[in-house]
């Protein structure tokens, strides 16, 4: 795979059905939208209508949340080739999935689950990309998710790891600011350390969002709050180091008025503009 | 241990029905959102059937199908198919419930089904059909469509239930019927039908030719199946026809 993917700046928001009617009776200030990309999989009638009627209007992403690229036994062929019919209907930007797995033949979690940084995960992860790049016939993005846990056998930090994949499978990377910012506070690690080792030419969005505080000081990706201070100051931290690059809020639980996330992603504009 | 050997003991241990007291706090958190992510994703597919048996009942119904019933699918949208059956079991007594539970499922899987086009009586006239020709066709049934056996008016307690709980309503038991439920245009409608109609319905809907169909009818039916195919197809309950 040595297509690339040409860089879009600009801000969005994660399209959730909350916001549809919103989306549909107006035109909304977003540079993009971005949707989930298995809720208009093997899918017709008013969904993909809604679906087809927004991006009339704006540049559309496909982000999925259930490839598990991290799965030994490899993908699921009919996940890809219903992903590929969906991606060719509706010509997104581009299409991005998590640096994780999420369960194994007969039983999912519908989770993201943390991966070993080991060089097996390594080469399953690159095989299973390389594969759906070819199917999907474009590069895509991979995300780093937030985790909860680690594993002894790593060999390799999840940034080394990121970089690796990046280099050797050609996809780009979607940052996901709070999941470094969770992942660090969870695991002990320098958040800057994780930005400083990821190649600028390689990173074409980044995801901003809220989390929650768990038991014993860990930090859940709960995506149902705003953007916290601290990670609004890293996202500056990443402008300075990637550019001006397409930004996104995501929000997929206690979802608030329109009105409110475009608050939160005029803030993101005004953070950009002053770091970049 | 490869890789997926360790896949597989991380899902044994956060599915697992009791908690082993080593499970780091890691896991104690993905194991919890294992089991909040999918009773959340029934309740919010059940939410009539909830309503109706009451939160306690349904959310131990919930922790008894998650044990059970391993997710199967890429979308969590999928994971309550087998619902409505297992509800059937464990509400033997109260048969309404996996009734309701079947309706509520397949509504809103007619709503986001794949997209067919609705056969017309211009599209039939178009065809030029001849005699042996209406011998011979096969029907395509809507988009979403699915029947079942029903006992009880469900669809009244469907409605009843559309926004608060029915306390107080009382479900009639009715003759043996079938429900049937599809989308035409945007939006998935259900009807029920006598054993009769169904019986012919039914027979068109697992792909037996028209002639077939008619020929069970009967001659002294004859006219009764016309005026069934007749409302059939107003209704948009077929897509497509073939030879």
């Amino acid at each position: 795979m040595t297509e690339t993917i040409t860089p879009f700046t600009g801000f969005g928001l994660g399209l959730r059905k909350e916001h549809h009617a919103d989306f549909l009776g107006a035109e909304q200030p977003v540079d993009f939208v971005e949707v989930i990309s298995e809720n208009f999989m093997a899918c017709g009638g008013r969904p993909l209508r809604t679906l087809d009627a927004v991006r009339e209007r704006h540049p559309m992403i496909l982000h999925g949340v259930s490839m598990s690229l991290g799965s030994p036994l490899g993908l699921d062929r009919s996940y890809l080739d219903e992903l590929k019919i969906l991606a060719d209907q509706t010509r997104p930007l581009w299409v991005s999935d998590h640096l994780c797995w999420t369960g194994i033949p007969g039983h999912g979690a519908h989770d993201l689950l943390p991966l070993p940084y080991t060089q097996e995960a390594l080469a399953t992860c690159i095989a299973n990309l390389k594969l759906a790049q070819n199917v999907l016939e474009r590069p895509m993005l991979v995300e780093n998710p937030s985790s909860y846990l680690t594993f002894p056998e790593s060999t390799m930090s999840e940034w080394q790891f990121l970089k690796l994949l990046a280099e050797e499978s050609g996809c780009y990377l979607l940052l996901d600011v709070n999941n470094v910012f969770v992942s660090s506070v969870n695991h002990g690690f320098d958040p800057l350390e994780f930005l400083d080792a990821i190649p600028r030419s390689k990173v074409r969005q980044i995801h901003l969002a809220g989390h929650s505080q768990g038991p014993e000081g860990m930090l859940i990706d709960t995506h149902d709050a705003p953007v916290c201070a601290a990670v609004w100051a890293l996202y500056a931290q990443a402008i300075e180091r990637f550019g001006p690059c397409a930004t996104m809020i995501e929000r997929d639980d206690a979802i608030p008025a329109l009105d409110e996330l475009m608050a939160e992603l005029a803030l993101a504009r005004e953070t950009a503009s002053i770091a970049a | 241990m490869s890789l997926i050997e360790a896949q597989r003991a991380f899902i044994a241990e956060i599915a697992a029905d009791d908690e082993t007291g080593s499970s780091s706090l890691g896991m104690k958190i993905y194991r919890g959102a294992y089991r909040e992510r999918l009773a959340a994703a029934l309740a919010v597919s059940f939410e009539r059937t909830r309503r109706w048996i009451g939160a306690a009942m349904f959310d131990l119904a919930a922790a008894h199908y998650i044990l059970s019933n391993p997710p199967q699918s890429w979308t969590l949208d999928a994971y309550g198919a087998d619902f409505p059956a297992a509800l059937e079991t464990l509400f033997a007594q109260d048969p309404e419930v996996a009734e309701l539970a079947w309706l509520e499922w397949h509504m809103p899987q007619a709503f986001a089904a794949r997209d067919l086009p609705e056969l017309t009586p211009a599209d039939l006239a178009a065809a030029e059909l001849c005699e042996t020709d209406w011998e011979r066709l096969r029907f395509t049934m809507a988009a979403g469509f699915a029947a079942r056996e029903v006992h009880h008016d469900c669809t009244a307690l469907w409605h009843a239930l559309r926004e608060v709980a029915a306390d107080g309503f009382a479900v009639a038991a009715t003759k043996p019927a079938t429900l049937i439920v599809w989308r035409r245009g945007l939006s998935p409608h259900f009807r029920v039908l006598d054993c009769d109609e169904f019986a012919a319905l039914g027979r068109l809907a697992a792909g037996q030719t028209f002639g077939e169909t008619a020929a069970l009818a009967g001659e002294q039916d004859i006219a009764r199946f016309g005026g069934w195919f007749a409302q059939w197809l107003s209704e948009g309950l077929f897509s497509a026809v073939r030879l």
